[in-house]
């Protein structure tokens, strides 16, 4: 049963570097808005124009169904 | 689509039935109901975002109008405007607030920041949809504040900077800390469990004495953040309560946190008996948990402050000395300015009118459904809209003296003098944790008498055993329960005593424009000989107006058969006239359709003519809302007495509550006349629900015992409400009512099990009769018992109305 002296105090350690991970994430605007993000990639425009001549960008997507 | 060929491609509206702007999209004309929307869908295509009608899964707002939103930009540019909403941040980089008003979805995100994307200069574009904000960094030295502004416009969506200091989100601050106290909470809790079972499971000898001390330290490791970090917003309650002499909820929970860790501490240096660091850690985070939906509910329903930056107009036209004109903020007005109104803009502040004649529409601010007509010298209401314009206003009063402002000022008073009734489970837990005190003094001091080696060990069982774990969570659990489920309807609790004032609610306040009936008109009954025909006629020459009673005209000649007029002419606040199959027809009041000098009345009546004379006479009659007679009946039927306190004419009101079934109702209310009535039934001994969405109704909502906001109403109602109405229907206000019987019928089973479970092992503890893994065991059982009975709430009934269908919503997902 030694070797719990050993892995307890390793599983503390990793649940404060989660603790901190969690935090960190917090801080920098990971959570403050959970409901758009997550569907933003699916929306992702596979031909993004470019950003100085928008006008003369062809239409990118075929005509909706 | 076919479903496009009936309204607007890009906000959904009704299509203009002459001369049909079109946007070329993708290569497909697409009719659109006006330019602005046209200028958008094209402006969208041309940046290669036409991906956003796809996606989208809500109709868009409708633009605003390019030339007016490019005039409103520009003013921006003043210093002494800019200073106050804009931050300098280090590097030289500028940072605003915007409060954008028309995002719909999540595809409105991906559009906004798509779209700001390619403008020149902007650093970062952070858009939040819930809370309808977008946090935006730019470079000065490419761009500028006008041209951000603009960009939005033209992709549709009308934006306004938010004061520099609301950059500092209290709210965002808010939920941050919230979120981090949970996580502490939760990773504690699962760990403090797993030491907890090695010290059951090995509690019978087979685990040697010094893992059993290294288990307790490591529980005490891991509990200890949990009790002094995400526990103390239970603390510094309690601290408040106790200063105000009162017992809240925070006073039971901190004194179960605070003597399960002391005395758990004090068995862990002690080194013998049980410790309890599990039981702790869970508690706390169970409550967080329950916390922190109530906070994420109440951040949904928005703030005062939003609410009226919104309602007041930004910038006025001032006349400068010399006749021209000169666009100022709104703040900056002082009495005595004269200012101009074009059509279809607020009154930026209160004053009286200059010009001879104009059209205002109050319906936000009083209630009254159709627009009023002023004269010279009559007052006008700052927030009002001028429909048929120009005007010219002098101001008389500005900032905090005005109409709009002291409506505000009431709502902040009505909020802060509603009583609060004591939750019914605070009053118990608050009984029941002094009643466990006494017993463990009892229990102490006679144990002291007859075995003083005994009178800590079954002192501290006392303790633990009543754990009030199940007590304490037999009300978050239902509650908890009761908002998801609600949620779940379209109904979103933002004060969780909402949930028991509603149902013990005893009388329902409804206002009526604006939540009974809703802003179109419909067709109640026709006065001619050929009804049919003069209904085609009359629709023919509607077609082209966006006024209600054009548009009821329309709509209820779906079936009619399809005329054309030409030489339509609208005159204006008054009909149209127009030339149908060759016959000259007018149809509008009867003083215009006659010609006659005739007097103003208030029916809502509307005539049509031709040179012969009277064709047929439209009676028109109010718009209810969906579900507004099932909500009623429901509320009727479960024992409430429902009546109607509004802000309109008497005829309308009793036509409505005619309609409704409901024999009581006052008209011609002001808010402070409402608010009196309230008070009035409240002094009676009733508790009072609320329901409402205008401006006029905020100080109500405020100072009812519920008060239930609609979602589709204005932000300062809902920044007054206790629980927000999703949707377009009221339906979901009878399931409201039942899921809140019900769960208080669950809270109160919950609350009799945890009494009697208590009843039951307290004596034997007290007696020292309990081994420590029955306690442990009693005590999770008991806690699974209250969860599990309140996963039952809102399972009797399925939802009556699904709400928020995502992404299936095909008459706007083209």
């Amino acid at each position: 049963m030694n070797i719990l002296v050993v892995m307890i105090p390793l599983s503390i350690l990793l649940l404060v570097g989660a603790g901190i991970a969690f935090f960190w994430a917090v801080d920098h605007d990971q959570f403050d808005d959970m409901e758009t993000p997550g569907l933003l990639p699916l929306l992702d425009n596979p031909d993004p124009p470019a950003a100085d001549s928008p006008a003369d960008e062809p239409p990118s997507d075929a005509p909706p169904q | 689509m076919n479903a496009q060929a009936t309204g607007c491609w890009h906000c959904g509206e009704p299509l203009p039935a002459n001369d049909v702007p079109h946007a070329l999209v993708a290569g497909v004309k697409h009719p659109v109901c006006c330019h602005g929307c046209r200028a958008a869908a094209e402006w969208i295509d041309q940046l290669g975002l036409g991906d956003f009608y796809r996606l989208r899964t809500a109709a868009s707002a409708r633009a605003p109008d390019p030339e007016a939103a490019q005039r409103s930009a520009q003013a921006w540019q003043r210093p002494e405007l800019a200073r106050h909403v804009v931050r300098e941040l280090p590097a030289g980089r500028r940072e605003a607030l915007l409060l954008i008003d028309g995002i719909r979805c999540s595809a409105c995100v991906w559009l906004i920041e798509r779209s700001l994307g390619t403008v020149a200069g902007i650093e970062s574009v952070q858009v939040n949809a819930s809370a309808q904000r977008a946090r935006i960094v730019w470079n000065p030295e490419s761009t500028a504040l006008p041209t951000i502004l603009q960009a939005l416009a033209r992709t549709g969506y009308s934006a306004l900077p938010l004061d520099a200091r609301a950059l500092d989100d209290a709210r965002r601050q808010e939920s941050r800390v919230a979120l981090k106290r949970l996580a502490v909470a939760g990773f504690g809790a699962m760990q403090a469990m797993m030491y907890a079972s090695a010290l059951y499971l090995g509690g019978d000898g087979r685990m040697d004495a010094a893992t059993h001390a290294l288990m307790r330290w490591f529980g005490l490791l891991v509990a200890t953040p949990v009790v002094f970090y995400s526990a103390q917003p239970f603390f510094a309650g309690a601290w408040r309560a106790l200063r105000t002499r009162t017992l809240g909820m925070d006073v039971p929970v901190a004194a179960a946190v605070a003597l399960t860790y002391s005395a758990s501490l004090f068995e862990a240096v002690r080194g013998g008996g049980e410790v309890y660091f599990d039981s702790v850690s869970m508690f706390v985070f169970f409550l967080l948990a329950g916390r922190y939906l109530e906070m994420r509910a109440r951040h949904r329903a928005g703030n005062l402050a939003d609410a009226l930056a919104r309602l007041t107009p930004a910038f006025a036209d001032r006349y400068r000395s010399d006749g021209t004109l000169e666009r100022v903020a709104a703040p900056e007005l002082v009495c005595g300015d004269r200012v101009h109104i074009a059509e279809g803009m607020l009154v930026p502040a209160d004053g009286t009118l200059e010009t001879s004649f104009c059209q205002v529409d109050e319906a936000l601010l009083s209630g009254e459904s159709t627009p009023l007509h002023k004269h010279f010298g009559n007052a006008l209401i700052g927030g009002s809209m001028v429909v048929d314009g120009p005007a010219i206003m002098r101001v008389t009063r500005v900032g905090a003296d005005t109409a709009l402002a002291g409506i505000a000022a009431l709502v902040a008073r009505a909020q802060s003098e509603r009583p609060r009734l004591a939750r019914a489970g605070e009053r118990a837990a608050g009984v029941f944790v002094a009643g466990v005190l006494t017993l463990a003094a009892i229990c102490a001091v006679g144990w002291s008498m007859v075995d003083p080696a005994r009178a800590f060990p079954a002192t501290l069982a006392v303790l633990v055993v009543s754990c009030p774990c199940a007590f304490a969570l037999a009300v978050p659990a239902a509650i908890t329960r009761a908002l998801s489920v609600l949620a779940a309807r379209g109904v979103f609790v933002v004060r969780t005593d909402a949930i028991e004032n509603l149902a013990l609610a005893s009388h329902a306040v409804f206002d009526k424009t604006g939540t009974l009936t809703q802003a179109s008109l419909d067709l109640a009954h026709i006065d001619a000989t050929d009804g049919i025909s003069a209904l085609a006629l009359a629709a023919a020459l509607a077609r082209g107006s966006r006024h209600p009673i054009a548009q009821a005209l329309v709509r209820a000649a779906m079936n009619a058969p399809a005329l054309t007029a030409t030489e339509v002419r609208s005159v204006s606040g008054n009909g149209l006239e127009g030339c149908v199959d060759g016959r000259q027809l007018r149809l509008g009041r009867p003083a215009f359709a006659l010609g006659t000098a005739h007097s103003d009345d208030a029916d809502d009546a509307v005539i049509l003519v031709d040179e012969n004379g009277v064709i047929a006479t439209f009676h028109l009659t109010e718009r209810l809302r969906d579900g507004a007679s099932e909500a009623i009946t429901a509320l009727c039927a479960s024992g409430m007495h429902v009546e109607i306190v509004s802000g309109d004419a008497a005829t309308k009101v009793s036509a409505t509550a005619t309609r409704l079934g409901l024999a009581r109702w006052r008209a011609r209310q002001s808010p402070a006349d409402k608010l009196e009535r309230l008070r009035e039934l409240r002094s009676g001994g009733a508790r009072v629900v609320a329901i409402g969405d205008g401006i006029n109704d905020a100080p109500v909502l405020a100072g009812a015992d519920v008060a239930i906001a609609l979602a589709s109403g204005t932000e300062l109602a809902q920044a007054a409400g206790d629980v927000i109405l999703d949707g377009n229907h009221l339906a979901a206000l009878g399931d409201a009512r039942a899921i809140a019987c019900e769960t208080m019928r669950v809270l109160r089973q919950n609350q009799h099990w945890a009494i009697a479970y208590n009843l039951l092992a307290i004596p034997l503890a007290a007696l020292g009769f309990v081994p420590a893994w029955l306690a442990a065991a009693g005590m999770s059982a008991s806690s699974l018992f209250v969860v599990l009975n309140s996963l039952r709430i809102g399972r009797s009934k399925p939802p009556a109305t699904m709400v928020v269908p995502i992404a299936t919503d095909l008459r706007t997902c083209p």
